[in-house]
């Protein structure tokens, strides 16, 4: 089967299997409002050619951000400005599927609308790694936020997109109540297996019951935990755990399975990269005042000295799994355990490899998010017979690590041949009007 | 649960947090460290008052050793630390001659010292952490001798007949105020001759013991200084013992002094056999100014340089229990015995009244006037040493361990002569007089103008034929000699020296030359 084969899902037919994953930047509003820049960004990747963008990470709740400046789907006064987005994506012959997601305990950045409350999660225990603040749900929140996911799926609807995706990956809220390692709830959503995906398979209900059995729904998922970047942490959950959860997921109406690994993120697996702490000691002082402990990792970035402790902590769980295809292995397992499509996600640029994967029916579609920041048309390229772009993506995580401070875009300097203001050039004409952002430029 | 916290003060929820419960934690962290502060600065004020309050001095279960090594006390009081001692030949080479060492000064040293460079008659002990030495008995009461034939030969209770302690203080007291006595400089040294110092010791070294050294020596130079200066050069086997006593203990200047008392210099004396002494009541020290046994031993202890307070009296008392039966290893000399039968009659005759005798069975303490002080007039000696003893420091002694019924002092007093002293190990108390003015048996036979003025003392060779050591006559004071010291009872100028005069003890000098050489050979057998 050809990469540039549709896709098929049970209410959805993208037309190649590329998907370019759900990655967010601060291009929104401070209310949460998409903007004109949020959609210079996706139609960017639209025109690139890739079958079905999944949104940045939308939260359906205010309370749910994890940067504030990500768009947000938490009301209906929002509707018109997705259903702009969708359609100008819909333009370029692209799907897109919002991703409906809270980020529970896993706030970097509270903004004003954050910052003077604690987070809800299924845990009382602050985030392990920066220390963010957090409280256990009681019921009446956990049925409220079961609500606000249909509702959200309702105006993803409305809005006229494609589908939704739950982000029930990398240590956001879902997690939170899956993982064996976070999720220490003494009532019916903790405890033994089923009980902690509960929450999950009520809110797939809630969405079916608010949008219908027609609309598309996939869920993001975590293949395997790894829940211990802190050595002291629990692990949380394993691959079987979680083959299991996606067996529930398709039984309770999912379309498909976006699979990806880590409990945290970023996480040591997720994105697979570098970790530059030149870049990471000039942006995390923004989240200084996120966490308990943020300071510390401060200091652990910022003073060489110290570094190599982070370094270990970090690199200790990668060993010698590569940037492309770290999580291929766990798509396979959940692929042969489920018959709903499963995506997968984790550092993709190899077409040669991409392709076995899909051919071989290991996967039914592949996502991929640096490859196409770093290369937007890299699906036409593949098309058009190339094997690859003149200027691939690294795998630096630069663009990742700049996130908390920065717009996102490509930072690694070398792809821009060490031209400081090309890359910045670069990285702003999302910023500029849809005229120009409509040209296409790129690096 | 939300924790109360006045409203308005946190911004945000990971501030009220920090204040409602991290303050809190950070309280009972802070109360923990001040907590684990507290007990770090016990422990180390534990182990620096467990290092410096463990103070002892070493002695020895061996009653030689310990008389020649073993503390009485004054190395808590007056003592150098032993690595200083050790290392201020390495320093200060040029106090300490072609020897390089202690023997320089006259020191003894022998192979089985318990400290390796320290010499006879330094007592070892712990003060303050730090490990110090400093003089007991053996230093002035221990001697080595010659005798033709044999091995020399080393003889505790006998003067100590080489023992410069003169040129020992006043370079002390100049090595105190010289630039190249600072940490800086003496530490390196002291690391690099011992073998590497703990951080322990350098510290103690460096900030409490060298710097407390130096302003204690310094400070016995500003009391000794001016009078020893003055003083003529003692030579080896002498002491000024009174002078000292005055000036440390009693702390007289030097211009309270009256012209009179400022030489007191005289021979170490001979300890033999102290029991007959002390149980007949002699008058004991040159001028017999004490009939107790006891207190001659405390104040001789004194003078090594102990203090009331650490005074070790146990030390002190066993080591004088042990000189009460300490016999002088008897003469050498085989004597002639009819002409020593002859000598032993004239002996008789004219001087065991004043001195006892040899007899085979030992020496007999017997005779009218042993012991007892015979008046200046009348014995016509130097007077010097018996000047320096003052009727003020005869009171001002009895201050002395004033407040222990035990070892008060109450016998000093202030007497007009010399004591006759009994002439046990005759053959090892040479020179003769109390001063040491006359070389050998055979000159102290001839009147005092035909004494010898000059000649060579702290040889250790047996003069078998005169009587006493080899004594070449005939040195000119101040000459540098290759061994010895010339002694001489008159200056350059021919003035006398003030506590060197050979006069008086006229006794046989009228004898015939017969008469002489018999009682020469009675006496050469003693």
């Amino acid at each position: 089967m050809s990469l540039f084969e549709p896709l098929k899902f049970r209410n959805l037919e993208v037309k190649n299997k590329l998907f370019r994953s759900n990655i967010s930047g601060k291009f929104d509003l401070e209310t949460g409002r998409p903007t004109q820049t949020r959609i210079n960004w996706e139609t960017m990747f639209a025109r690139g050619g890739v079958g079905a963008i999944i949104s940045s990470y939308v939260p359906v709740l205010m309370s749910g951000r994890i940067i504030a400046g990500y768009a947000t789907i938490h009301t209906d006064d929002f509707i018109e400005d997705w259903r702009e987005l969708g359609k100008q994506v819909h333009d370029h012959d692209c799907k897109y599927i919002m991703q409906l997601s809270h980020s529970g305990r896993q706030m970097d950045l509270p903004g004003i609308h954050n910052s003077h409350r604690a987070t809800m999660s299924s845990t009382d225990a602050d985030e392990s790694l920066h220390g963010f603040p957090c409280n256990a749900m009681n019921k009446g929140q956990i049925r409220h936020m079961i609500a606000s996911f249909g509702r959200a799926a309702l105006r993803a609807r409305e809005a006229g997109l494609d589908g939704v995706e739950l982000h029930a990956a990398n240590g956001y809220l879902f997690t939170q109540f899956l993982s064996s390692g976070i999720n220490d709830r003494q009532d019916e959503y903790g405890g033994s297996l089923f009980n902690r995906a509960r929450f999950l398979l009520d809110v797939i209900r809630s969405i079916r019951q608010h949008a219908g059995d027609g609309f598309h729904l996939q869920v993001k998922i975590s293949s395997v935990d790894y829940n211990n970047v802190l050595p002291w942490e629990r692990k949380g959950n394993r691959l079987n755990d979680t083959i299991e959860v996606c067996k529930w997921v398709e039984a309770t109406g999912a379309d498909a399975i976006h699979a990806s690994i880590g409990s945290l993120f970023p996480h040591p697996l997720n994105p697979p990269g570098e970790f530059d702490f030149n870049t990471i000691a000039s942006t995390y002082d923004a989240m200084l005042s996120s966490g308990g402990a943020t300071f510390r990792n401060y200091l652990l970035f910022r003073y060489p000295v110290l570094r190599p402790i982070f370094r270990w902590i970090w690199y200790r769980q990668k060993h010698d799994r590569p940037h492309e295809g770290v999580s291929t292995e766990e798509a396979r397992a959940i692929k042969r355990a489920v018959s709903i499509p499963v995506i997968s996600t984790g550092g993709y640029q190899d077409r040669a490899m991409a392709e076995e994967l899909v051919a071989s029916g290991g996967v039914d579609g592949i996502s991929m998010a640096r490859a196409l920041i770093a290369n937007p048309d890299l699906p036409n390229l593949w098309k058009s017979g190339m094997e690859g772009p003149e200027r691939p993506c690294t795998f630096c995580n630069k663009c990742l690590l700049n996130a908390p401070k920065n717009p996102l875009g490509c930072y690694e300097l070398s792809r821009f041949d060490g031209d400081h203001d090309r890359m910045v050039e670069t990285i702003c004409q999302v910023f500029e009007p849809r005229s120009l952002a409509a040209k296409g430029v790129r690096p | 649960m939300r924790t109360p916290f006045p409203k308005g003060v946190a911004v945000t929820e990971v501030q009220r947090r920090f204040y409602a419960s991290a303050i809190r934690k950070w309280i009972m962290r802070l109360f923990g460290l001040t907590l684990v502060a507290g007990l770090l600065t016990l422990a180390i004020l534990a182990y620096f008052s467990w290092q410096t309050s463990r103070s002892y001095s070493h002695e020895y279960s061996d009653i030689d050793q310990h008389f020649r090594y073993g503390s009485i006390g004054a190395e808590q009081s007056s003592g150098l630390p032993i690595k200083l001692l050790l290392t201020l030949p390495d320093a200060f080479p040029e106090y300490f001659g072609e020897a390089g060492d202690y023997t320089h000064f006259g020191f003894l040293t022998a192979a089985d010292a318990p400290v390796p460079g320290l010499p006879i008659g330094f007592s070892t002990g712990r003060r303050l952490g730090v490990e110090v030495a400093w003089l007991n008995c053996a230093v002035c009461h221990t001697g080595l001798i010659q005798v033709p034939g044999a091995e020399p030969q080393m003889i505790s209770g006998m003067p100590s007949n080489t023992v410069r302690l003169h040129d020992f203080f006043l370079a002390l007291f100049e090595m105190a105020v010289d630039r190249r006595f600072n940490p800086d400089n003496i530490l390196p040294v002291i690391a690099d001759s011992t073998g590497g110092l703990g951080w322990f010791e350098r510290l103690a070294l460096k900030r409490v013991a060298l710097p407390q050294v130096q302003q204690e020596l310094i400070d016995r130079r500003s009391r000794l200084h001016r009078l020893f200066g003055e003083q003529p050069d003692w030579g080896p086997g002498r002491v000024d013992t009174f002078s000292g006593y005055k000036m440390i203990h009693l702390e007289y200047t030097y211009e309270e002094l009256d012209e009179s008392e400022k030489v007191g210099v005289a021979d170490f004396p001979a300890v033999f056999l102290q029991g007959e002494k002390g149980r007949r009541e002699f008058d004991l020290h040159w001028d017999g100014n004490n009939k107790s046994l006891q207190e001659r031993n405390l104040s001789a202890a004194l003078g090594a340089g102990v203090t009331e307070e650490t005074v070790l009296h146990h030390s002190v008392e066993r080591v004088a229990k042990w000189l009460e039966d300490l016999p002088p290893p008897p003469s050498p000399y085989v004597p002639d015995s009819e002409l020593a039968g002859r000598g032993a009659e004239i002996y008789q005759e004219y001087c065991a009244i004043c001195h006892g005798y040899q007899a085979e069975t030992g020496y007999v303490f017997a005779g009218d006037r042993i012991g007892r002080v015979t008046p200046i007039e009348e014995i016509g000696t130097d007077p010097w040493r018996l000047n320096s003893y003052t009727e003020r420091l005869s009171k001002e002694q009895r201050q002395f361990f004033a407040d222990d019924r035990d070892y008060s002092f109450r016998y000093f007093r202030k007497t007009n002569g010399y004591a006759n002293t009994p002439l046990d190990g005759l053959w090892l108390r040479a020179p003769y007089l109390h001063n040491g003015s006359v070389p050998t048996l055979q000159d102290l036979l001839r009147p005092a103008a035909d004494r010898p003025t000059s000649f060579v003392r702290g040889l250790i060779a047996v003069d078998l034929e005169g009587g006493g050591f080899v004594a070449p006559t005939g040195c000119h004071p101040g000459e540098e000699l290759r061994e010895g010291f010339c002694f001489s009872t008159i200056d350059a100028n021919g003035d006398p020296i003030p506590g060197n005069q050979n006069s008086g003890h006229e006794y046989g000098t009228d004898l015939t030359a017969d008469q002489k050489t018999a009682l020469l050979e009675y006496l050469k057998g003693f």
